[in-house]
């Protein structure tokens, strides 16, 4: 190891490490936040941005939501990748935070479609590719080198730091949209708030930066370089060799791509879920995701230290197999505790609502119902139908673009909130268990001369790809259970079998060809 | 052991071989069915994106594995 070759006293190597680390991780836990953002203000930016009646914008939209997340990340894990394996990990892993903070900062700035037309979209779309890209090849940078500083039997703890970024970068992001949310009011939040958390970025941004600026390169890529071994070709060395590219598939088949899926679903899929098919109320939900992921965090390192000890593959593995066997009783729980159907309504208690206001020439009806439950659930439907006072008009109109719109939010009792709280935290745990240890795998299996490039392809099409499909496909597996337009799915569960059957795979290969020896980064 | 990771190696392959035709014709027979761009999109991302790299992913792993590339992982490592 190179620690060994430097002239250190143990306190100043433990001081140096937790500063590589630190630098490391802010700056990766600020990439993750920068890419949430997005996602988590989805809603929003396609109302300012991507105008549903405009075909090109709104196929933009579907575009700028996947293509970042799983088509250009892997393209940012090559480019990035080799620039790390050609010039060194601490310039490059610099280049990608500027790249996203730069990005981000610059979304928050974009005037809407409604003053730039066109050209607010294009824009949007490009920064979110540079986000993707960006992102791509950040954290194969953050991983490789902080396990190059570590020593060896705890390359696993060091490098779940790194781990618990993207749970943190989630956790912030939630965190900072709904304080500024909460702080400036729904309207004004809608309005021009939601460009808050994007322009923050680029103070997140510069704080990192002037860390990881003084912060030196990696030990075991200097050794590598002053002896000239760097990779002349480190994408034909990665991918063109046959020893390391079986190890790139394996990588991808037998542990990041139900990583992914496990990863996706226990945070982004139950997010969904609770929103979508329980109809949590919007604070609630993102509570109940923020509370699990923040109580979850420490696992990844508990996990990553454990791996240490007994082996990466051994708590890989075990975190898939659980994953597989308890989604399906989980999610059970989840739907039918939030499920009305189960509940006794107190009729007394139930009211309605109705508010006539005019917009311009239209008029919009309100419909507010609220209904109590004996558990202490609350219901409350806003039903919001917008026509043209004129009949003429109204009747000239298609009849979809008559059809309310309607709002449901279900409201937990404290004791069902904290049981979705402890629901949620266990698939936490799944994420932590495959998570946690990761890193190190990666960057184990891989030669110093080509590991940024080697290691960042399977992590980002893990997941990026696999797992960043989750949603796409999980929707699409639960429509297809839809018996017709507006009646209820037939298995509103059926979204899992997707992260079960990649999980399930990749758990048989993972266990089948997967060594769980640990070893050591020396220079070849 | 090596026998088994052998012959689960065939069966890689055989996935990676027998995803093309199955993903292919079910969005032929989708998208026939509803030809919306909600349709096009999805499968098109699925055809472009996710089945290439399952395909080539498995076959290639499949054909290692049944080669016995993988019989002595642990001393490569």
């Amino acid at each position: 190891m190179a620690q060994n070759v430097r002239n250190v006293s143990p306190t100043e190597e433990v001081t140096s490490t937790r500063r590589v680390i630190a630098a490391s991780s802010v700056g990766t836990l600020i990439e993750w936040y920068d890419f949430y953002i997005f996602g988590s203000l989805a809603k929003i930016i396609s109302e300012q941005f991507f105008p549903k009646d405009n075909p090109t914008a709104a196929l933009l939209a579907t575009l700028a939501t996947f293509a970042a997340g799983f088509v250009i990340r892997p393209f940012g894990a090559l480019f990035f990748g080799r620039l790390g394996d050609l010039i060194g990990r601490k310039y490059t892993f610099l280049v990608t935070l500027v790249i996203m903070g730069g990005s981000t900062f610059a979304i928050g700035l974009v005037p809407g479609y409604k003053t730039i037309g066109f050209f607010a979209p294009a824009i949007v779309f490009i920064l979110r590719l540079l986000q993707g890209l960006a992102l791509g090849g950040e954290y194969g940078g953050a991983a490789t080198y902080v396990a190059e500083h570590s020593p060896a039997g705890k390359r696993g703890f060091w490098t779940s730091f790194i781990q618990t970024t993207a749970t943190f970068g989630l956790f912030l992001s939630l965190g900072v949209i709904l304080i500024v949310r909460q702080t400036l009011g729904v309207e004004t939040f809608s309005d021009w708030g939601w460009r808050i958390p994007f322009i923050l970025s680029a103070f997140l941004v510069a704080v990192s930066v002037f860390i990881r600026m003084r912060m030196s390169e990696s030990p075991l890529f200097v050794k590598m370089k002053k002896e000239g071994k760097t990779s002349a070709n480190p994408l034909a060395e990665s991918f063109k060799e046959k020893d390391n590219l079986k190890m790139v598939l394996i990588a991808l088949l037998g542990a990041t791509a139900g990583q992914g899926v496990v990863w996706y679903t226990g945070q982004f899929y139950a997010l969904s879920f609770l929103q979508n098919a329980c109809n949590i109320e919007f604070v609630q939900s993102n509570l109940i995701i923020s509370i699990a992921l923040l109580l979850g965090t420490p696992f990844f390192i508990l996990f990553g230290s454990l791996s240490d000890k007994i082996g990466r593959k051994y708590i890989m593995m075990a975190g898939m197999l659980i994953a597989v066997i308890a989604y399906r009783p989980i999610y059970t729980v989840m739907y039918n505790e939030a499920n009305l159907k189960n509940k006794v309504e107190i009729v007394e208690k139930k009211e309605v609502k109705v508010k006539n206001t005019m917009k311009g020439a239209d008029s919009l009806i309100t419909t507010i119902t609220t209904k109590a439950f004996t558990d202490g659930t609350t219901f409350k439907e806003t039903v919001k139908a917008k026509f043209p006072v004129d009949p003429a008009l109204k009747a000239a109109l298609p009849k979809d673009k008559l059809k309310p719109e309607t709002k449901k939010e279900v409201t937990l009792p404290q004791n069902l909130y904290y049981k979705m709280i402890g629901l949620v935290f266990i698939q936490v745990i799944f994420v932590t268990m495959v998570y946690g240890p990761i890193a190190a795998f990666l960057v184990e299996i891989f030669p110093t001369r080509i590991r940024y490039t080697s290691m960042s392809l399977p992590y980002h099409i893990g997941n990026g790809v696999f797992g960043g499909l989750v949603p796409l496909i999980s929707t699409r597996l639960v429509e297809a259970t839809r018996p017709g337009p507006g009646l209820p799915p037939a298995d509103p569960l059926a979204g899992l079998w997707y992260p079960i059957l990649i999980a399930g795979v990749s758990f048989v290969i993972g266990s089948l060809y997967i060594s769980n020896k640990t070893n050591n980064l020396d220079v070849e | 052991m090596s026998a088994i990771k052998r012959i689960f190696g065939l069966l890689w392959a055989l996935m990676g071989v027998g995803i093309v035709p199955l993903v292919i014709k079910q969005a032929m027979k989708e998208i026939a069915a509803k030809p919306s761009e909600e349709n096009w999109i999805f499968w098109s991302i699925v055809i472009v994106v996710l089945m290439p790299i399952i395909a080539f992913s498995l076959i290639t792993f499949g054909v290692f594995a049944l080669k016995g590339e993988y019989d002595t992982l642990e001393d490569i490592q």
